[in-house]
């Protein structure tokens, strides 16, 4: 009895002693394998220059925004106390403040919905189903589709308004807005008739992929009735140059 | 050292548990979205188009600048009034797609089986890249346009049928909107290889002409 507890015991501690080094020999081949998979050297001594780059471009970009609405503000201000002088200053005007909400240049409030778009949180999600439970730049675009079909009179995705020279667009895993960049979670404001806007969330022919990608692998996605929301006018450049008025 | 057979199955778990842990661990790294994680070659490409949007607000600035400057000092004349409400509503006309314009840009033929989700893709490309204005066929894309199938293989753009073979006219700098859409890997690349029996043919030109909203 006591030698068969003395064999178990023994076997017990070399189990113990293979346990650890084998533990941290996987941490190392993997992380060692992977490292090198994912960040090269050209990584390793770029990356942080380049982000910094990224990131004050980004800073710039907010203060050159800022200087934008203030001139515009400005010029409109001009504009307007002008337009009061003749008739055909005042019909000009009419006209401009018109196209200027048409084209989303100014702010818009009112009810409509409020969609929420995240990456999934779980953390059971496999490798290869990274791609099906984060966000996409398509994601976005077929959200703004759907919410221009609902009859949207405007949409912001994270205080970006979307006007027609609006895009989309993706570099790497992360998304530029308008030129802006941004990562999840993404809130993108949409005005119009609540009703009509939730039916073409909920119709089960629009989203179809996020939907399922929302049930299957935790894509966060929640469509909500929201009352006074703001959409912001659009404070980028409007970048006419080719083209001219026939 | 004696080793037992539980020993070794023991040590061949830890080893699997350790891989496991870090590619966990890995995958998590993806949702924090750092910018940190990008390559190189992502970074890039950011700065770069990063720097272009700069530079298109910076031209702005300057250019609201000299008017605000120009408005201030000729309000009382009412002259100036009209003259700058004209050139703010030529502006807005193109921008609001409320007119016919002309321009240079690019044509985009496609010929072949093609769906509503890939000719929103490359509006968002073409707009990406700096177009002014775009039209399917006959028909203006305004800014809360949207796609939906159509009946027999057709878009419907706006609520309208619109068949294909589709022509893409797309008014904006030529040269610039030319390579980035046929560049390597570029979205026309990527509908080749998707859409296999289909022919795309892009062309630079030098006036286009593309009709209101309707």
């Amino acid at each position: 009895m006591a030698q068969a507890t003395r064999v178990q015991r023994q076997n017990l501690a070399n189990g113990l002693a293979l346990l650890i080094p084998a533990l941290l020999f996987g941490f190392l081949v993997s992380a060692q394998w992977q490292t090198q998979l994912e960040r090269s050297q050209l990584a390793v001594r770029y990356n942080a220059p380049l982000t910094e780059a990224a990131r004050s471009l980004q800073d710039e970009q907010n203060t050159l925004k800022a200087q934008l609405a203030d001139l515009r503000k400005q010029l409109d201000k001009i504009q307007a106390n002008a337009s009061t002088q003749t008739d055909a200053t005042r019909s000009l005007q009419a006209r401009i403040d018109d196209l200027k909400a048409r084209a989303g240049l100014t702010a818009v409030t009112g009810d409509g919905v409020l969609i929420a778009l995240d990456d999934a949180k779980q953390t059971t999600v496999n490798a290869k189903d990274v791609d099906k439970s984060i966000c996409h730049a398509t994601d976005l675009t077929d959200i703004v589709n759907t919410a221009w079909r609902g009859g949207a009179q405007a949409v912001a995705i994270n205080n970006e308004r979307i006007v027609g020279t609006s895009s989309v667009y993706c570099v790497g895993s992360t998304i530029m807005v308008n030129g802006t960049l941004m990562s999840p979670p993404f809130q993108i404001v949409v005005i119009g008739r609540q009703d009509q806007l939730l039916g073409a969330f909920e119709d089960p022919a629009q989203l179809r992929d996020i939907k399922q990608r929302s049930e299957v692998h935790g894509l966060g996605f929640r469509v909500s009735r929201a009352t006074q929301l703001r959409a912001p006018e659009y404070s980028g450049a409007l970048n006419v140059r080719a083209a001219q008025p026939k | 050292m004696r080793t037992s057979g539980g020993g070794i199955a023991v040590a061949a778990v830890a080893l699997l548990l350790g891989v496991l842990a870090v590619s966990q661990f890995r995958s998590q790294d993806v949702y924090s979205r750092s910018l940190q994680l990008e390559t190189p070659s992502s970074l890039t490409t950011l700065i770069a188009s990063l720097a272009d949007k700069n530079r298109d607000l910076r031209d702005e600035i300057f250019d609201l600048r000299l008017r605000v400057t120009a408005a201030s000092g000729s309000v009382s004349t009412g002259q100036f009034s009209l003259t700058e409400g004209e050139r703010q509503l030529s502006q807005l006309r193109v921008f609001a797609a409320q007119d016919v314009i002309v321009g240079q840009g690019i044509t985009v033929t496609v010929d072949g089986p093609f769906d509503e989700k890939a000719m929103s893709d490359l509006v968002n490309e073409l707009r990406n890249a700096g177009a002014e204005g775009i039209a399917i066929n006959d028909r203006r894309v305004g800014p809360r346009s949207w796609f939906a199938p159509g009946t027999q293989g057709a878009i419907a753009l706006d609520g309208a049928r619109v068949a294909g073979p589709w022509t893409i006219r797309a008014i904006g700098p030529s040269d610039v909107i030319f390579v980035a859409i046929t560049r390597t890997g570029g979205i026309v690349g990527q509908f080749e290889l998707i859409y296999r029996s289909t022919r795309f043919r892009v062309v630079k030109e030098s006036a286009l002409e593309l009709p209101p909203l309707r």
